[in-house]
């Protein structure tokens, strides 16, 4: 569209600034609230411009945190989360990658039946199939441990899918020549196919960190200890506390800081991002 | 360097699709053959199976007299050339000529001297760093050329290797590949839809079709004596007008030709528009079309009578008006007697 119209620059402009408030209105009213005294919210009436509270806020929050609601200090639930985002990450890439190498590229028995039966899993997501989930891992005694959080997470249908059809857009030559060249086939996989899937493959690292970094109600389920609590789960334990006001003012300011490792992740990632998603050229 | 021998092979794909029927084919040590063909003759398939790239349904596979069936392509010690080059589009193009070394262990300097003679011969000195996506079509073919020189294979397979260049690109690089293979004296087998690129290429000729082989021999043995009519229609262009005895002897006295004949073929150029003084065939059409092409006329014509369609080459500025009717003269040595039946040459 290249009409060039005032009004219509007028109208588009304000679509667009409208979603922009939308989206970024409560993560303002976030941080706003993060900066208060501990009293400010008693009054019921939420502030627009920021108070002075902040760093003290902060420190508290990173120092100490609020240990009256049960939940362990910041800094764990932090490295819980980023752990577990991560292990999540790489485990559903590796898993994935090797999965759409072996449809892909092989000939085995019931080669059609295991690509389906990895797909209809994307119809089951964890929220679906939690109660036999937790089941299995409470038998296999994986409560409270990094491996319980995450392998129940890792299997991936999306990612086999989608590296699937970037592996079916690769010429078949590149692997005739690959084999002409000498190269077996995790020759070919590691020499190949891998260095061509890398925009692929950050790209999915952001979109499975963010997926691994939100993750609630499965940490929730299967962690009792509070060594293993993440971050996600552990905002909710600081809101609800009995017999007393939620400390908003320091329950924003664990939100705030929750919200920057995703953060910072999409903005190192965003050039390998935007070009996994977009480039064409093999 | 080596022979290539192909004993009854067969290829049968999965559906009882036989793309080979049992075919030989002996190929001498540093001979340029080319495979040539409709799409869908298995000329393609062939060269696969030489390469490893297909199994062998049945027959056997040899390469410098050791059968090679049951063999990797790797180790089968041949390089192949690509229609669509297969470049690893992540490489340097240097990386893309010493992969297939580095994966046989060569020692360091002696990739580095290979690389380096294999870019002066084909002149990619300067595109050494450079990735394959920052090349022309013809640089490209040059690196999958180069790819395959570095090894120093005792084949080269090209598989229509020129197909996605230009016209004029094409000429150019069908005069290297033939001047390279001379030079180098590798034993190579070529495979192409283009009966020029196949004439102006081959030491030896393969017509196929049908999974079959419809003639093997020197370019212009081919094109002077078809066995077939296959290979009568499909080596030469314009192809050989193909015409009923049945309306030749109607129209005039017809030589004698084998009991078997019923179809006669005659080359394009071997029309005259001029009485000839040895023994000829005399017919008569319309001219349809006035083609000129540069150094020749084709003239589309309308054979009187049956209407049939045929083509005559005849030098430049000859005088046939469109519509105007003329005499066409043939010798009775340039006839092609076949059979439409058997589809083979009668004589």
């Amino acid at each position: 569209m290249v009409e060039n119209r005032p009004w219509l620059n007028v109208l588009t402009h304000l679509v667009l600034i409208l979603g922009v408030a939308i989206v970024a209105f409560p993560v303002y009213i976030a941080f706003i609230a993060s900066t208060q005294a501990p009293n400010t919210f008693l009054r019921g009436v939420m502030p627009l411009l920021p108070g002075d509270h902040m760093v003290a806020n902060y420190t508290e929050m990173l120092t100490t945190g609020m240990s009256t609601s049960g939940a362990p200090p910041l800094g764990l639930m932090l490295a819980n989360s980023t752990l577990m985002a991560v292990i999540i990450t790489v485990g559903k890439i590796v898993i994935s990658i090797t999965s759409a190498f072996a449809i892909v590229y092989f000939r085995f028995p019931l080669r059609t039946l295991a690509f389906w039966l990895i797909f209809v899993t994307l119809m089951l997501p964890v929220e679906v199939r939690i109660i036999p989930t937790f089941a299995v891992v409470a038998n296999l005694g994986l409560l409270n441990s990094y491996a319980g959080l995450t392998l129940p997470l890792i299997a991936s249908a999306t990612a086999t899918f989608l590296f699937r059809q970037f592996f079916l857009t690769v010429p078949d030559e590149l692997m005739e020549a690959a084999r002409v060249d000498g190269a077996g086939a995790m020759k070919f996989f590691r020499d190949i196919l891998l260095p061509l899937s890398r925009t692929n493959i950050g790209a999915l690292s952001v979109i499975l960190f963010i997926y691994g970094w939100v993750q609630y109600l499965w940490p929730l389920l299967v962690t009792t200890d509070s060594r293993y609590y993440t971050i996600v789960m552990g905002i909710k334990r600081m809101a609800t506390r009995a017999d007393s006001e939620p400390q908003w003012q320091l329950v924003m300011a664990a939100v705030i800081l929750a919200m920057l490792p995703p953060v910072l992740v999409v903005i190192l990632m965003q050039r390998l991002f935007v070009k996994g998603l977009v480039e064409t050229e093999k | 360097m080596a022979t290539i021998q192909l004993s009854s092979v067969k290829k049968v794909y999965a559906g009882n699709v036989t793309a080979i029927h049992n075919l030989d084919l002996d190929i001498k040590d540093g001979e340029l053959v080319v495979l040539v063909g409709p799409s869908g003759c298995g000329k393609s398939t062939l060269l696969r199976m030489i390469a490893g790239l297909e199994t062998i349904t049945d027959g056997t596979v040899s390469i410098d007299g050791k059968v090679v069936n049951q063999k990797e392509p790797a180790e089968r010690d041949i390089a192949m050339v690509f229609q669509n080059y297969a470049l690893y589009p992540h490489m340097t193009v240097r990386g893309n000529l010493e992969y297939g070394l580095k994966n046989r262990g060569t020692p360091r300097d002696e990739i580095d001297s290979r690389v380096a003679e294999a870019a002066r011969i084909l002149e990619i000195d300067a595109l050494l760093e450079r990735k394959p996506r920052q090349l022309s079509g013809g640089q490209r073919q040059r690196v999958a050329m180069g790819r395959a020189i570095v090894r120093k294979p005792k084949a080269f397979l090209f598989d229509e290797p020129l197909s996605n260049l230009d016209a004029k690109l094409r000429g150019q690089m069908r005069i290297e590949i033939k001047r390279l293979q001379r030079n180098l004296g590798t034993t190579s087998v070529y495979v192409t839809h283009d009966q020029l690129e196949a004439m102006t290429l081959a030491d030896r000729l393969v017509v196929m079709n049908a999974g079959r082989i419809e003639q093997v021999g020197e370019a212009m043995a081919l094109y002077d004596r078809p066995e077939t009519l296959f290979v009568a229609g499909f080596i030469g262009s314009p192809p050989m007008n193909l015409v009923d005895i049945a309306y030749l002897r109607e129209k005039g006295r017809v030589p004698e030709l084998p009991a078997a004949t019923d179809l006669v073929g005659f080359r394009p150029d071997t029309i005259r528009l001029t009485p000839l003084a040895e023994p000829h065939l005399t017919l008569a059409a319309t001219v349809e079309l006035y083609e000129p092409v540069g150094g020749e006329t084709h003239l589309h014509l309308r054979l009187e009578g049956s209407g049939q369609l045929i083509v005559a080459a005849v030098p430049a500025r000859t005088a046939a008006p469109e519509g105007s009717m003329v005499p066409l003269y043939v010798a009775s040595a340039d006839l092609h007697p076949f059979n439409s039946q058997t589809g083979k040459r009668t004589d």
